[in-house]
């Protein structure tokens, strides 16, 4: 996971690179918005995916992260790094999204059944699976975004505390809270993380 | 002022849970075993790149369309910049328009004593300025209405420290001060604006209130309260204010 990560931030254009491809696109320069696009889309979908568990949901809300971010190149005026801008739109209008998705009952499937969960270990007891894909549906949203977007995606608590409008202590502090309500919730399982 | 917004916590206006601020125990152990278990959570296929950008593309297409008021049906919602300008000055010479109207139309207060008919001045009355039907008599108007709402949002703010520690109330703040920013630069771009004791007075209230406004959307420290403290102070602000807007006018002037 940790290479994945380490391999899209070197696709990632150096700083000085990014800041000329931001000032294209700002003049509405298509192939910077390409340039762009391509530097970060991977990170964004991934985002998505880890944070709803659905391709169409992903996709759809990658799609709409990149149209906000070009349609509103004037208002980002630079303070930030261009990704930890597209972060921030991502984390919110997939938020937006879920809570929506939650208020209209529109989707069947519930957020814990569209998790998906790869058979590999530590995982294997279909039982514990399925406890852990409730426990952390079940964690407050914000919670739940901060240990999506550490212990699942290998965000740094700097990159989410960005992302997220939060301090980085705060996002340690959520981290930790998450993972001691799954430690709860999971008790009869503990021989699982006991040696 | 950031690319991102402000908060007035430290959750950033996330949902964090009831509990939020509780500490938790924690288990070196099963953080060792979530944190290796976590990254199955999930885990994302290979990022269908061509689809989203062809999508992308198309929903930028769209929207240009829409914009450009190609699409049949489609109002544009981009309005040329100067149109809101003049809705704006529009709109405060319809109610001055108004204002001079009902004016008009209100009787002349009975008097039934001969002897005041009698010893009432022959001199024009304060208020008849008000009658004039000259356009810059109508600008002065304009600009002793603006001047009212400028001398109440001052004087609002220099009395509510608390409210400025508010970040709802700073907010409010905020709000009325973009409308007296409007009203303050239509005047200022006004023919009332060529006149030489207003327009250094506009000048210096459009100073503050941006002032106040930028700092509207969190709640102000007390370095940033000094600060237009000191604009206010050093420029005399509300005193001159208030002298230019001669007595009894401001009150009739808020009151319409």
């Amino acid at each position: 996971m940790e290479t994945d990560n380490t391999l899209q931030r070197e696709r990632a254009p150096h700083l000085a690179d990014q800041r000329a491809l931001v000032e294209r696109a700002r003049r509405g320069d298509a192939s910077a918005h390409r340039a762009l696009y391509d530097a970060h889309v991977d990170r964004i979908y991934r985002l998505t995916f880890r944070m709803t568990g659905r391709d169409d949901l992903a996709r759809e809300l990658t799609q709409d992260t990149f149209v906000r971010a070009f349609a509103g190149m004037q208002g980002f005026r630079g303070d930030a790094a261009f990704g930890t801008w597209l972060h921030t739109i991502a984390v919110s209008v997939t938020l937006n999204e879920l809570k929506r998705r939650k208020r209209e009952h529109a989707r069947q499937a519930p957020l814990e059944e569209a998790l998906t969960i790869s058979r590999s270990a530590p995982l294997s007891d279909p039982v514990l699976r399925d406890r852990l894909m409730k426990a952390v549906d079940a964690l407050p949203e914000g919670c739940r975004t901060v240990f999506m977007m550490h212990d699942a995606e290998g965000f740094t608590h700097e990159e989410i505390a960005a992302a997220l409008g939060v301090t980085p202590g705060t996002s340690k502090a959520q981290l930790s809270r998450g993972r001691a309500k799954l430690r709860v919730a999971l008790a009869e399982f503990a021989e699982e993380w006991k040696p | 002022m950031t690319d991102f917004p402000t908060f007035d916590d430290n959750h950033g206006g996330h949902d964090f849970g009831e509990d939020a601020d509780v500490v938790l125990p924690t288990d070196p152990e099963f953080d060792a075993w979530i944190a290796a278990a976590a990254p199955a959570l999930n885990v994302p296929p290979t990022t269908p790149r061509l689809d989203m950008w062809d999508a992308i593309q198309a929903a930028q297409q769209t929207s240009s369309a829409a914009q450009a008021g190609s699409i049949a049906g489609v109002t544009s919602l981009r309005r040329p910049r100067w149109l809101m300008p003049v809705l704006i000055a529009a709109a405060l010479l319809i109610g001055v328009g108004i204002d001079r109207y009902a004016i008009r139309t209100t009787p002349e207060p009975r008097v039934t004593n001969p002897q005041a008919v009698a010893s009432t001045p022959t001199q024009p009355r304060a208020g008849a300025a008000r009658d004039s039907t000259d356009p810059s008599g109508l600008y002065r108007l304009a600009a002793v209405q603006t001047l009212t709402q400028a001398e109440a949002l001052l004087t609002a703010y220099r009395a509510n420290d608390v409210a400025t520690r508010n970040p709802a109330a700073a907010r409010q703040l905020g709000t009325w001060g973009r409308e007296v920013l409007s009203s303050t630069r239509l005047l200022l771009d006004s023919p009332a604006g060529d006149d030489p004791t207003l327009r250094p007075l506009l000048n210096d209230i459009e100073l503050v209130l941006v002032q106040i406004i930028r700092l509207s959307g969190a709640p102000l420290d007390s370095s940033e309260r000094v600060l237009i403290d000191g604009a206010m102070r050093e420029r005399a602000l509300l005193p001159r204010i208030r002298s230019a807007v001669p007595a009894g006018v401001a009150s009739a002037a808020s009151d319409e």
